[in-house]
C-alpha cells in the first residue's frame, strides 16, 4: 500500500510536468494546427536557462521562473513569424517537416552551446526530502506540484475571463469564423506560440532542480506529453490534462510494478490503443476526426 | 546537331554519367572516401524506400529507420545466432521486415496527417525500445557483432569473388542501388504507382476515382519497409557490427531532411540530397554535434524557400527559362 502511495505521488508529480507541456501542445495544435515536435527541446531550452539564471547571474528561483518563461515565450515568438508563418499555407506535413527541423536546429545547438556533459541545477531548498511516514517526497516535486496547478488555474482563468482569451478560444474552434468578427488570427496565433513556448519554459525550470540536465533530456516527456494530447482528444486542454495525468500514473505504475525499461512501450502502446478504438481521444469533440 | 540536344536534354544520359563515375570512383578516391560512399549509398537505399511512402504515396512516416534496424537485426541475429548462410538469411530477413510492414501498416494507413505520423513514430520507438532492452536477444546496448560479409561468388574462370575487402564491398553496394533505383522507376512508371501519386494528390479524389487506397497505401508502405530492410542487411553486413542507434527515429528523421532537400517525389531527389547532406558535412570535417545543426537549418532553409528541393529547384529555373524564350516569340500565353 505505501509502495503504493508513492508511485501514485511520484507518477502524479512526473504527470503534472507532461500536463504543462501537453497543454503547450494543445494550444498550438489547436490554433495552428501544427504538432509542435519542438516542444520537448524547448523545454529542455526552458531548463537550461534557469540553471543559467541561477548557477551563473545569481538570480532567486522564483525570478529565474519568471525570467526563462519570458524568454522562451519570446522565442516562441521569432518561431511563430520566422519559422512557422511562412510555411503556413504549405501541406499540413510540411508544417510537422518543419517543427522536426526547429527540433534538430534546437539539439544540435543546445549540444554545442551547452555541451554534452550533465549539469547539476541546485536549489538549496529544492534539495530537501520531506517524509511522511515511509512514504518520502523531495520538495522540489511539492514544487512541481503547485506550480502547475498555479499556472494552469491562471491560464484557465485567461482563457475564460478575458476578451483576449476569447478571442482565442474563437480562433481555435473556427478561424475563419474568427477572422470575419474582426479577430486578428495573426496575431492570436503568435499568442499562442507564446503561451504555448512558455509553458515549456515554465515545465524546464520546474522540472530542472529534480533532475539532471542534459541535452537530450526533452524527447522522452515530448514523446510522453504528445501521446498524452492524443489520448484526451487533439484540441482539448481538459483532455490534455487528464490525457497527462493519466499517462503519468500509467508510467509510473508500469515502471514500479512491471517493468521501467519498456517505460515508452506503455505509454506509445496505449496512444496507439487509443487511436485505433477512439481516434477523437477521450475528451476530443466529435468533429475531430483524423 | 539536333541529336546532340535531345542526348544532352535526356535524362537517362545524366543517370549513364552518374553510374559511371559511381563505377569509377574507387579507381581515384582514396580508402577513407570509397568507405565514406558505402555508406552513403546505404542510406540512399533508404532514402529510395522512404521516397516510395512519402514522397510518392504522401504518407510521412518515421519508422523507416525501425525497419532499417530491423532488417540489420533480423540478419545479424539468423547469421551469427543461428549460423545461416548469407543469402538465406538475407531473403528471411527482408521478409520478415515486410511483414512487419505490413503488420504496422494495417492499423497505421487507417489515420491520416499528423495522427499516421505519430503512430508510425510510436511503433519506431517501441521497436528501439525493444532492441535495447531484449539483452539476451539483441545484446542491448553493446550492440550485435560478427556479422559476416556477403558469401563469395563462384566465377566462371574458378575462382571466387570475395567480399572481404573494400572494393568488392563497394561494387556490391552500388550495385543493389542501381537495382533499386531501377525497380523504383519501374514501379512509378506503372499502373500501381500512378495510384500512389494519385493517393499523395488527393486521397478522397482517389477513392471515388474507385482505387483502393487502403491497400494501395499498404503496398507502398510493405514496398518501403521491404526496400529499408535491404538497405538494413546491407549496412549489417557492411559494417559487421550493428548498434540500437540504428534503428532510433532520429534517424527517420534525418532521412526526412535528405529526401527533402534532394527533392520529395522524384527519382533524383534521395540521391542528390543525401550526396549534399551526407558528403559535404564529412567532406568540410564538421564536428558531429554540428551535423545535426547544418541539417536542420539546411533543411529549414530549403522548406521556407524551395520547399520542392535540389531537383523541383532546378525544374523551376528551367521552365522560366523556356516561358521567356515562349514570349521572346510572342505567340504563347500563359
Amino acid at each position: 500500500m505505501l509502495e503504493f502511495l508513492q508511485y501514485l505521488l511520484n507518477g502524479i508529480s512526473q504527470g503534472c510536468i507532461y500536463v504543462l507541456l501537453a497543454s503547450g501542445l494543445t494550444l498550438i495544435f489547436g490554433i495552428f494546427n501544427v504538432p509542435n515536435f519542438a516542444q520537448g527541446h524547448l523545454y529542455m531550452v526552458g531548463a537550461y536557462f534557469g540553471f543559467y539564471f541561477v548557477m551563473s547571474l545569481g538570480m532567486s528561483y522564483w525570478l529565474a521562473l519568471i525570467m526563462a518563461t519570458v524568454a522562451l515565450g519570446f522565442i516562441g515568438l521569432l518561431l511563430y513569424r520566422f519559422v512557422f508563418y511562412p510555411v503556413r499555407d504549405a501541406p499540413e506535413v510540411n508544417l510537422f517537416v518543419a517543427a522536426m527541423a526547429l527540433l534538430m536546429i534546437i539539439e544540435g545547438a543546445a549540444l554545442y552551446f551547452f555541451g554534452t556533459e550533465t549539469k547539476w541545477f541546485v536549489v538549496p531548498f529544492s534539495r530537501k526530502v520531506l517524509a511522511f511516514g515511509e512514504i518520502t517526497l523531495p520538495v522540489q516535486r511539492i514544487i512541481i506540484i503547485l506550480g502547475t496547478i498555479f499556472v494552469m488555474t491562471a491560464l484557465q482563468l485567461f482563457i475564460k475571463k478575458t476578451t483576449t482569451g476569447a478571442a482565442l478560444e474563437a480562433t481555435a474552434q473556427q478561424r475563419e469564423g474568427a477572422m470575419l468578427c474582426g479577430i486578428k488570427v495573426t496575431r492570436i496565433s503568435a499568442l499562442a506560440f507564446m503561451i504555448g513556448t512558455g509553458l515549456a519554459g515554465v515545465a524546464g525550470v520546474l522540472i530542472g532542480p529534480a533532475v539532471l540536465l542534459a541535452p537530450t533530456m526533452g524527447m522522452g516527456p515530448l514523446l510522453v506529453a504528445f501521446s498524452a494530447v492524443v489520448f484526451g482528444g487533439m484540441g482539448s486542454i481538459a483532455g490534455a490534462v487528464t490525457g497527462a495525468l493519466v499517462l503519468g500514473l500509467m508510467e509510473s505504475l508500469a515502471s514500479g510494478y512491471i517493468s521501467a525499461t519498456y517505460r515508452l512501450t506503455f505509454v506509445f502502446g496505449i496512444m496507439i490503443l487509443m487511436l485505433l478504438f477512439r481516434p477523437r481521444g477521450l475528451l476530443g469533440r466529435e468533429k475531430w476526426r483524423p | 546537331m539536333e541529336t546532340l540536344k535531345t542526348i544532352l536534354s535526356s535524362k537517362t544520359t545524366y543517370w549513364l554519367l552518374a553510374l559511371i563515375l559511381g563505377v569509377a570512383f574507387p579507381s581515384f578516391l582514396d580508402g577513407y572516401l570509397v568507405s565514406l560512399l558505402i555508406l552513403i549509398y546505404i542510406w540512399m537505399i533508404l532514402c529510395c524506400s522512404m521516397n516510395i511512402i512519402y514522397g510518392y504515396t504522401g504518407q510521412l512516416s518515421l519508422a523507416q529507420a525501425a525497419f532499417f534496424g530491423v532488417g540489420a537485426y533480423a540478419f545479424g541475429l539468423f547469421t551469427v545466432k543461428l549460423h545461416l548462410n548469407f543469402w538465406p538469411a538475407f531473403f528471411i530477413a527482408v521478409v520478415l521486415t515486410g511483414l512487419l510492414g505490413f503488420l504496422i501498416g494495417i492499423p497505421a494507413l487507417k489515420l491520416r496527417g499528423p495522427y499516421f505520423i505519430l503512430v508510425t513514430l510510436g511503433f519506431s520507438v517501441i521497436i528501439s525500445e525493444i532492441i535495447v532492452a531484449w539483452v539476451d536477444l539483441t545484446g542491448g546496448a553493446n550492440g550485435l557483432a560478427g556479422i559476416p560479409r556477403p558469401s563469395p561468388i563462384p566465377l566462371p574462370s574458378g575462382a571466387h569473388l570475395r567480399f572481404d575487402s573494400l572494393l568488392p564491398m563497394y561494387y556490391f553496394t552500388l550495385f543493389f542501388l542501381a537495382i533499386t533505383m531501377i525497380f523504383c522507376r519501374r514501379l512509378i512508371g506503372s499502373l500501381v504507382g500512378k495510384t500512389f501519386l494519385a493517393i499523395s494528390c488527393n486521397e478522397t479524389l482517389a477513392e471515388s476515382l474507385g482505387i483502393n487506397t487502403m491497400s494501395r497505401k499498404l503496398l507502398s508502405f510493405v514496398i518501403s519497409a521491404v526496400v529499408a530492410g535491404i538497405a538494413g542487411v546491407l549496412y549489417g553486413s557492411y559494417n559487421i557490427v550493428i548498434s540500437p542507434e540504428i534503428a532510433y527515429f532520429a534517424r527517420s528523421m534525418d532521412l526526412v531532411a535528405f529526401l527533402i532537400v534532394g527533392g520529395a517525389g522524384t527519382m533524383a531527389g534521395p540521391v542528390l540530397g543525401t550526396m549534399v547532406l551526407m558528403a559535404v558535412p564529412e567532406l568540410l570535417q564538421v564536428i558531429p554535434s554540428l551535423k545535426t545543426l547544418i541539417n536542420g537549418i539546411i533543411l529549414l532553409l530549403f522548406l521556407i524557400f524551395v520547399p520542392s528541393g535540389i531537383t523541383g529547384g532546378f525544374e523551376n529555373v528551367k521552365r522560366k527559362h523556356y516561358l521567356s524564350r515562349i514570349r521572346s516569340y510572342g505567340s504563347a500565353r500563359r
